[in-house]
């Protein structure tokens, strides 16, 4: 019996297991996720300026001293832009992720507890989805609802859902199958409680180091979709539609297309190492 | 009756006697000896028609793809005078109701049915059947009431009022002449490849991606100015399309395609600048004919109903410090509603100053008084907000940025300019719905009766097509009466004063911002020669051009 409870107590401490401790590179993009952060919450802290001021006399500025991106086309100020740019390409990025993971939830949820009939269902629904390209399931959200913001960030989060889905699926069925679970039934917990407290923790946790890759492979989605005039509206500051609206100068103004790319790439870059580190640390 | 074709026909001897060394047709090239066969691409930004007959609708890549395929009954030259085509000659009768066509006996279709007067009667039937659902055609025809075949080479057109703009809209390629039995095969299969009498034949259509002409082996309708009579140099056109300006001018620097249109104001700069010093790309650049590009305000609804809020609008956008950095100086501001190759045009530039000051006053006047917490004029609890749909097919990415620097600087005066970045049409269906306060738009026709298409109150009905022209929604019997005065009369001094009094109208009234000269912008390999524009409607054209090896 008290190793049974033993056993139960120990699961709950896994979480907060030592692991290694972070190295350069995770520090870095630990950083940067926080320099990020702090241009999306408060971006006159990094950049006072009015990211959609202009000035055509000062057009086309190679990056020099007062603007050290550069200006655009229409004389705005690209360092000032993107900085402004990083609260919708990071809520877009967050937002569709959980709108991703919240529908994976309820279809793995279901698929994996629900009895074989749901399980075949969502099952096959699943690898229906699968067949499309993620980015052709947004577009065809897109085409459907109207481009802009909020639908854009919406097709993202239903086009990631079945990927986390399966996940979630395989992982509940496996943690289902453990002993500690038998042994929480052996010790006759509710339901509910089982499922709050011993299968839902054990089977979302590795999900959410995914989840941490997946906001950058969001963030590049959502800037794809405003490259492709689906996304945000011009002027909006938002790095795909900069790098959308620069590429027509790439041959003679680089920093136009240069800056925003790289905001995007770091981006990508810093949520993956985080997401690689979390998963290295993540309990067995 | 009075002869007015007599100096026209002197003018065609004239240029007969010259047209061995001709070079009008030429670019700046040194002279080299044309080379057959070989096939030429070309990439167009102007969007695929929807329909290959001109005739159908009626827009800029319906023309561009036409016009070396289908020929016209008149031409023009590089002065805009006009010239004969498939037509020898016109005469007017002196009450100018009854215009007799004088036609060539000796060109036949590519599909064999001879080109005579009866084929001008079943293709102006044709334009004038609701069925075809033609607008510029249509609107260019308006006072055609009828024509007949006199005999096989003469074809009479009689009108319900003078037309003074009769034989420069028969120039256009919205006009040509297809064979009658083509026209008979029915919208689907004419639309698909019509048959015209030009140096090339539609042969092929993939849709979406291009169309290929081949070479008419028994061309002999060269327009006035051509290099050579006979058939064309080329085996070969494939006519692509590319919509993103970026990737076409990429394209043509990779060799993928020979020639392109709609390039972009710094790639032009970079290629002269280039072509100067021996590169191995030029332009050729030309006003095209008809309206300058200009931002038309529906003063049928709200906001713009109310003369001072477009008043306010249009001294509130500051468009010339862009004009300047984003054309790289490439084009003009225009004061005019007309394109600078269109005669008549009148600049009024002091009702186009910029006063922000003055728009602020007349927004106050017109009761938009409070303003929200973004600094946008609010009345009644409405937003002073103005749809601005942009068709990305006609407006290069240049023009676009300078929309977005009008959206700042109206903001300023409390504007919330909303842009609709649109396909062509997307775009077209918002006009029709009236669903927009502001729109840029273009019309191309090669004469000044393009004002009274664009501003007479009855073309805010929708043409056949559903195209309504006058976006602007004007709606004033003086400007009215004006338009149709100088489409009625010739005499030059009388229509002058007629088109400024209309001109006038519309710029003091704040319909419509005058921008820039739409600009045929055609980028091309050096390797080939022989290209040059039709002054018509400044359209590449293909008859005379071939490729180097």
């Amino acid at each position: 019996m008290t190793a049974l409870i033993g056993a139960e107590a120990d699961v709950r401490a896994r979480g907060g297991d030592g692991g290694r401790m972070l190295g350069a590179a995770q520090w870095v993009a630990i950083a940067f996720l926080g320099l990020l952060l702090v241009a999306a919450v408060a971006p006159w802290l990094l950049a006072p300026g009015d990211p959609l001021a202009i000035d055509p006399g000062e057009a086309f500025l190679a990056p020099q001293w007062g603007h050290p991106f550069g200006t655009d086309e229409s004389g705005r100020d690209i360092y000032t832009r993107v900085v402004h740019g990083a609260a919708p390409s990071l809520v877009i990025g967050v937002a569709a992720t959980a709108i991703g993971i919240a529908l994976a939830l309820v279809l793995g949820l279901a698929a994996a507890l629900g009895g074989r009939i749901v399980d075949f269902g969502v099952s096959r629904l699943l690898e229906v989805l699968f067949a499309f390209p993620g980015l052709l399931l947004a577009l065809l959200v897109i085409t459907v609802y109207g481009p802009g913001v909020v639908t854009s960030t919406i097709a993202v989060g239903l086009a990631t859902a079945p990927g986390y889905a399966r996940i979630i699926r395989s992982q509940t069925r496996s943690v289902a199958a453990s002993p500690y679970v038998e042994a929480a039934v052996v010790l006759g917990r509710s339901r509910t409680r089982i499922l709050s407290r011993h299968i839902l923790p054990n089977a979302v946790v590795p999900v959410f180091v995914l989840v941490t890759l997946g906001v950058g492979q969001a963030i590049v989605w959502a800037a794809a979709l405003s490259y492709l005039g689906l996304g945000a509206e011009p002027p909006a500051a938002e790095w795909g539609a900069m790098l959308f609206a620069g590429k027509n100068y790439l041959a003679t103004a680089w920093w136009l297309t240069f800056f925003p790319g790289l905001a995007i790439v770091l981006s990508a870059a810093a949520t993956t190492v985080l997401g690689r580190a979390l998963q290295r640390r993540r309990p067995q | 009756m009075h002869r007015r074709p007599a100096a026209l026909l002197a003018l065609t001897a004239a240029s007969a006697l010259v047209l061995a060394g001709c070079s009008a047709a030429e670019p700046a090239e040194t002279p080299s000896t044309p080379v057959a066969g070989g096939t030429l691409t070309y990439a167009t930004g102007f969007g695929e028609p929807t329909c290959l007959d001109p005739h159908v609708g009626g827009n800029m890549p319906q023309a561009l793809v036409g016009t070396n395929v289908l020929e016209s009954l008149f031409s023009q030259d590089e002065e805009g005078e006009i010239v004969p085509w498939l037509a020898t000659g016109a005469t007017v009768s002196d009450d100018g109701l009854t215009v007799d066509v004088a036609l060539r006996d000796d060109v036949t279709f590519t599909d064999g049915t001879p080109f005579d007067a009866a084929a001008v009667v079943a293709n102006v039937e044709h334009m004038k059947d609701p069925e075809t659902a033609s607008s510029t055609a249509i609107l260019a025809l308006g006072k055609v009431a009828e024509v007949t075949a006199v005999d096989a080479t003469t074809a009479r057109f009689t009108l319900s009022e003078p037309d003074s703009a009769l034989q420069e809209s028969l120039a256009q390629t919205w006009l040509a002449m297809e064979s009658p039995a083509g026209l008979a095969r029915g919208m689907d299969e004419n639309c698909a490849g019509p048959i015209g009498t030009g140096p090339f034949v539609f042969t092929e259509w993939v849709q979406q991606d291009h169309v290929t002409l081949t070479r008419n082996e028994d061309w002999n309708s060269a327009p006035e100015g051509a290099a050579h009579e006979g058939a064309a140099y080329l085996d070969e056109i494939v006519w692509r399309f590319i919509p993103d300006s970026a990737t076409r001018f990429a394209a043509l620097q990779s060799g993928e395609v020979d020639v392109i249109d709609e390039m972009q104001p710094d790639n032009v700069v970079a290629v002269q600048e280039a072509a100067a010093t021996g590169g191995d790309f030029d332009v050729l650049v030309g006003a095209l004919p008809g309206a300058s590009i200009r931002l038309e305000l529906n003063s049928g609804y709200a906001p713009f109903d109310d003369e001072r809020v477009r008043k306010a609008f249009i001294h509130a956008a500051d468009v010339n410090p862009g004009i300047e950095s984003l054309f790289f100086g490439t084009v003009d501001r225009s004061y005019s509603v007309l394109s600078s190759s269109t005669p008549f045009g009148a600049s009024f530039e002091s009702e186009y100053t910029i006063d922000s000051d003055l728009a602020n006053e007349l927004l106050d006047e017109a009761g938009w008084t409070e303003r929200d917490a973004e600094g946008y004029r609010v009345k009644d609890g409405k937003r002073l907000t103005v749809d601005f749909p942009i068709s990305t097919n006609q407006s290069i990415p240049a023009e676009v940025s300078l929309f977005e620097q009008i959206q700042a600087t109206t903001k300023a005066v409390g504007f919330d300019v909303q842009l609709h970045p649109l396909d062509l049409s997307s775009w077209y269906g918002a006009l029709a719905e009236w669903d927009f306060g502001v729109t840029s738009a273009i019309y191309t026709k090669n004469s000044p009766d393009v004002l009274r298409i664009l501003y007479h109150s009855d073309n805010i009905q929708p043409a056949p097509s559903g195209y309504h022209p006058n976006h602007s929604h004007v709606s004033i019997p003086e400007l009215d009466a004006a338009l149709t005065e100088a489409g009625q009369t010739s005499d030059p001094a009388e229509r002058a004063a007629l088109y400024e009094q209309a001109q006038k109208i519309l710029a003091e009234g704040a319909y419509v911002l005058p921008l820039y000269d739409h600009l045929s912008k055609i980028g091309y390999s050096t390797d080939v020669q022989g290209l040059s524009l039709l002054p018509t409607l400044q359209i590449p054209y293909f008859g005379d051009a071939w490729v180097q090896e």
